[in-house]
């Protein structure tokens, strides 16, 4: 997927992404990180087309994605939401079912195909205990995986996550990365992600893109892109970064 | 048996039986089974007197009760607001004031009626939408626009019909709220366009569901938001504009109903519109049926009705949301 000069501006006054291109590579995690406002999830959502940029175009498979049919996109590409409202009264297994309805008519659908992609999307977030539960019954990290298994039922070779484990207990956004590293590891999963915790974007990310007011300022592989002078730079935070045995790399802040 | 079988039994029974009642019960009454016998083709001249003019009233009111709460449930779906009524919002009465005012002007569109008060219920629908959109879908504003755009509808209504009686000129259309007198031919325009608006509901049932989550969500999932939500909204009206070409406006029961209905069968529309369209059905019968025999040999429209448990129940549902 090819990032080319995007330009976006929701009020004409401050570019909200200001000539970002950048590429980001089949089966690796990639991870956008920066401060509030900076773009990133802005960025997330021209990738995945809820957002159309001013100028500049994003294209996959050599074919803009704004060219793709909403439903074909949707084959190819599927992000999780931070925030997600749904009644409350609805089964695990007909939530994970809308995954489906990218490969779906009106009056024509598989049903075959669309079981086995709904159980191997239970299964992949280990839900399949839980699928005739109803939503309010679930603790607010299964809830998250639910949405994406919901994703993952879409068969899609790309999956975004905007900000996934935000609301999240430490366990849960641990247990939620490690679901993440396994698909894709396991099921050669291209992943998109946008995350507050640097921390966890070096122990789980391939690439990082490091951004600032609507540009990316640098990236890479975890170790070269987050460095005590950019951190600096970008936050304002004076850290110290140091390599553990068996913790692998870390962040701390020290002062502001 | 589980909750949502046993909910649609119940008042599928209730229906039977208030139906039965509605029957036989007024100035001129039959016993249960005399009536039942005359039904399935016993000779009975009270029966036949009874099938003239009670049955056109009672299926009117049965229509009418369906499609407003279908209207109801589609709208809260569009508008993801669970107090948005056809008769709350204005539709009911820009449907009722646009064939009011066409047909009285050119009496030879009467045929029309339908598409006249269709047209009238869009206007409303689409001036609700575009002027509480720009907030985004809060719930509150959608109600408050709705209840001005109500009132300046009916507010032309009323002053076309003073003015009309001023000038001795006579209204068409159906003014007032008032389910008595209704012909056979209203029965044919209701149950056709009816019919019609309540299977295309169970059609978009579906989508319906999907409206349910985020916009971008949905969107996420290659699904047409907006395709679809000017498609349920375009039924949700033909069903509202219809109800009010033969029944008058009756504001609330797409209100209560559905709500009602949802803790009941839950929030699947697969479920939900079915039973809404059974529920609403009872409702008016009910409120009809009380209305006429309360204070017989007088009446009370079931509109009035419907507005005096209606309104404390919109309120209910007001302070309950916060």
């Amino acid at each position: 997927m090819k990032v080319s000069q995007i330009e976006l501006s929701y009020d004409q006054k401050k570019n909200h992404l200001d000539g970002v291109t950048t590429s980001l590579e089949k089966g690796k995690i990639t991870t956008i990180i920066g401060p509030n406002g900076c773009g990133k999830s802005t960025l997330l959502s021209v990738i995945s087309r809820n957002n159309a940029p001013q100028q500049g175009s994003v294209t996959l498979e050599q074919k803009d994605i704004m060219a793709y049919k909403a439903k074909e996109f949707a084959k190819k590409l599927a992000i999780v939401y931070q925030q997600n409202t749904v009644p409350q009264d609805i089964t695990i297994e007909k939530l994970v079912a809308y995954g489906r309805v990218p490969h779906q008519q009106l009056m024509k659908k598989n049903a075959e195909e669309d079981e086995e992609a709904v159980n191997w999307a239970l299964t992949a977030t280990n839900l399949m205990q839980k699928r005739t539960c109803k939503l309010e019954a679930l603790s607010g990290g299964e809830r998250q995986r639910v949405w994406i298994a919901m994703a993952l039922a879409q068969k899609s070779s790309i999956l975004c996550l905007d900000e996934p484990t935000t609301y999240l207990d430490i366990f849960y956004q641990i247990e939620l990365l490690e679901l993440v590293k396994k698909l894709n590891e396991e099921n050669s999963l291209t992943i998109v992600m946008v995350l507050h915790d640097i921390n966890q974007a070096i122990k789980y990310s391939d690439h990082i893109i490091l951004m600032k007011d609507g540009k990316i300022l640098c990236e890479g592989s975890p170790i070269e892109t987050v460095t005590v002078d950019r951190v600096k730079e970008v936050y304002g935070v004076e850290v110290i970064i140091e390599t553990h045995e068996s913790a692998g790399t870390y962040m701390v802040p020290v002062s502001i | 048996m589980n909750k949502k079988v046993s909910s649609f039994l119940v008042v599928s029974i209730l229906l039977l039986v208030v139906i039965i009642y509605s029957a036989i019960t007024g100035s001129v009454k039959m016993g249960m089974m005399e009536f039942i016998r005359a039904f399935f083709g016993e000779d009975n001249q009270n029966y036949s007197v009874i099938k003239d003019l009670r049955f056109p009233r009672i299926i009117v009111a049965l229509f009418a009760g369906a499609a407003l709460s279908v209207a109801g449930v589609l709208l809260q779906a569009v508008m993801r607001n669970p107090l948005a009524d056809a008769g709350v919002i204005g539709i009911s009465a820009g449907a009722s004031f646009v064939q009011l005012f066409v047909i009285t002007l050119f009496p030879m569109m009467f045929f029309f009626t339908p598409l006249l008060a269709f047209f009238g219920g869009a206007i409303a629908c689409f001036l609700v939408f575009m002027l509480s959109w720009k907030s985004g879908l809060n719930p509150l504003k959608i109600i408050l626009v709705g209840i001005a755009i109500n009132a300046m509808f009916t507010g032309l209504t009323e002053a076309f019909v003073t003015l009309c009686s001023y000038m001795n000129v006579m209204v068409g259309g159906v003014g007032g709220s008032n389910l008595s007198m209704r012909t056979w031919s209203d029965v044919r325009l209701i149950s056709f366009y009816g019919v019609i608006g309540l299977l295309a509901s169970l059609i978009v049932a579906s989508w319906c569901n999907l409206l349910t989550l985020q916009d971008k969500t949905a969107k996420s999932l290659g699904f047409n938001v907006t395709r679809a939500r000017l498609i349920i909204a375009a039924i949700a009206v033909l069903l509202a504009a219809i109800s009010t070409a033969t029944a008058g406006v009756i504001a609330f029961v797409g209100l209560l109903i559905p709500h009602i209905s949802r803790r009941l069968v839950g929030s699947d529309h697969k479920w939900l519109i079915p039973f809404t369209a059974l529920a609403g059905a009872l409702l008016i019968l009910t409120a009809d049926t009380l209305g006429r025999i309360l204070v017989s040999p007088l009446e009370i429209p079931a509109s009035t009705i419907m507005a005096i448990i209606g309104g404390p129940f919109l309120i209910f549902l007001i302070r309950k949301d916060k």
